[in-house]
């Protein structure tokens, strides 16, 4: 008998759940250990924020589910990681605190066989000066209950512009090495679709602020893409789209303070400069969560599990981007030192980021980080998932399954604007994630016919889509593991 | 504001009936991307 532990039970934490007992006997325990109550599927937030979805249609409990499917559940927060157990505890475990419930406030070692985590990130917001959701008219979309209030002060702001008053809104990234640029680029499209919808759209000022060095690049250095029957650049396309929406950018930004109304930047040349708003929805830095672990003996071992994130099976040596390979991706995720922990998702350490690193003249790194929300966090939890379940069949180890980035396509359905028959959708999909140089040397890094964009209605009908199609999964319904990560 | 999608592109981009068999051709497009498997980078000696 074995048992596994996930931490986290976000996109990533849930799928290597929801994998792991369906495949494998009841003798087999599967317990997951998370702070959060509920479930959320993370890419609808932006229709919250833009108060077109409730976030009751976007989220559901998880005790009930993994109570009825056989999933063992700890509301509870990891503290501290014992890999080798300690002098009282033979087994390896994790410590963590019960945040809720009658245990609240107490600690437990959940021992383990295998460790999943998937923590995903932490939204560092105080690496930021002052950008604290829902102040200084700052708000985010992180979160059902951030989106929720981002709603609430962007209605209040669409009320004032009814009135008269000329609003200037923000939104991008709110610190210099910031991911997620495409959930930013979802809410401003949307933001902006509403502000139309409302009818104060020319009392707007809509303004993207951001780190990437030039648009489209996502946090993955940009791409070439097929449009239609031409090819272009991504930053082409959202140019174009940008300026059809009458939306003014702000590139090479590493927001560093926010006042009161007032976003304070430095950019690439140097330069430190601020702009003012009324309604910001900026993006903050991710981080790890600080954990520490200790050996069996209590000694810090911090740096072999983590270094911010986890430590997992990538090549994380040093070296100038001309020397970057997309060989220095992890193909298994798991820690190098301890084989029966892996960390899927957001949650594993990144060799480096996929942008070229750029410094301001003042030697500030203003780069984007690298993304690895959504699509890739279910496609590395199933593939740990897979290898854990091959291993304890099998009595063996297998790492018979791998994903890296190098080698994966990944669906970027950006929402345009909300509704059946006006909203639209920018659909971009890219192959792979990570550019491999090597492989298409010609096409920037990526396969042409796979890298490719589309605008219009049927982008939202796609996100609509796969917003019921991936909660219906998440609810593990009838046939559930037919749809794919 | 500059005009950078033309009426005509505008109307095929949020015409129900061509976006439709967009949907379609798209959603099997994706599919085939990132459904088709993944996998490593790196040679097994």
């Amino acid at each position: 008998m074995s048992k596994i532990v996930i931490l986290g039970a976000g996109i990533s934490g849930h799928v290597a759940a929801t994998n792991l007992r369906r495949k494998l006997s009841k003798q087999h325990e599967v317990v997951v250990v998370s702070p959060n109550s509920n479930y959320q599927w993370v890419p609808s937030n932006i229709w919250v924020g833009i108060g077109r979805m409730k976030s009751e249609k976007i989220l559901f409990p998880l005790a009930p589910l993994y109570k009825k499917k056989g999933i063992g559940f700890k509301q509870a927060k990891a503290i501290s990681f014992h890999p080798e157990g300690d002098t009282t505890e033979p087994k390896p475990y994790v410590l963590s605190e019960y945040v809720a419930g009658n245990n609240k406030g107490q600690q437990e070692k959940i021992t383990y066989d295998y460790l999943i985590n998937a923590t995903g990130p932490k939204l560092n917001f105080e690496a930021t000066e002052g950008l604290i959701p829902g102040e200084n008219k700052t708000y985010s979309v992180c979160t059902y209950t951030h989106a929720d209030h981002a709603w609430h002060g962007l209605i209040d702001v669409i009320q004032q512009m009814k009135k008269g008053k000329k609003a200037k809104i923000l939104i991008g990234t709110g610190h210099a090495k910031s991911t997620c640029q495409g959930a930013a680029f979802e809410y401003i499209l949307n933001v902006e679709n509403e502000l139309r919808r409302h009818k104060v759209r020319d009392m707007a000022e809509v303004t993207w602020i951001s780190n990437e060095y030039q648009l489209g690049d996502f946090g993955m250095d940009g791409m070439l893409m097929s449009y239609g029957s031409m090819t272009m650049k991504s930053h082409e396309m959202i140019e174009m789209i940008f300026e059809d929406r009458d939306i003014k950018w702000i590139l090479g930004a590493g927001v560093n303070k926010i006042e009161d109304g007032v976003a304070h930047y430095e950019n690439l040349e140097g330069e430190h400069k601020s702009e003012t708003y009324d309604f910001a929805m900026l993006i903050p830095s991710f981080s790890g969560h600080g954990f520490k672990a200790y050996d069996k003996n209590d000694n810090d071992i911090t740096e072999k599990l983590f270094r911010g994130f986890m430590v997992v099976d990538a090549d994380y040596t040093p070296k100038p981007y001309e020397e970057w390979s997309v060989r220095d991706w992890p193909e298994t995720y798991q820690n190098p030192s301890y084989n029966n922990i892996f960390a899927p998702g957001i949650a594993f350490a990144p060799p480096h980021s996929i942008s070229k690193p750029r410094k301001s003249k003042n030697g500030t790194d203003i780069t984007p980080a690298p993304p690895r929300t959504g699509m890739p966090s279910g496609i590395t939890a199933k593939l740990v998932a897979d290898n854990i379940i091959d291993t304890i069949k099998g009595g063996k180890e297998s790492l018979h399954h791998k994903g890296s980035m190098g080698n994966m396509g990944a669906a970027c359905i950006a929402s345009a604007g909300y509704g059946l028959t006006k909203g639209s959708g920018v659909s971009i999909t890219t192959y792979p994630i990570v550019p491999d140089y090597e492989k298409y040397p010609k096409t920037q890094g990526r396969q042409l016919g796979k890298t490719f964009g589309e605008i219009g209605l049927a982008g939202h009908w796609l996100k609509l889509a796969l917003h019921h199609a991936f909660i219906y999964k998440a609810k593990m319904k009838p046939f559930w593991w037919l749809i794919p990560e | 504001m500059t005009q950078r999608i033309s009426k005509y592109q505008r109307f095929k981009m949020m015409n129900p009936v061509i976006q439709f068999f967009k949907f379609i051709y798209l959603s099997i497009k994706i599919m085939i991307v990132v459904a088709g498997g993944h996998g490593g980078t790196r040679k097994v000696n």
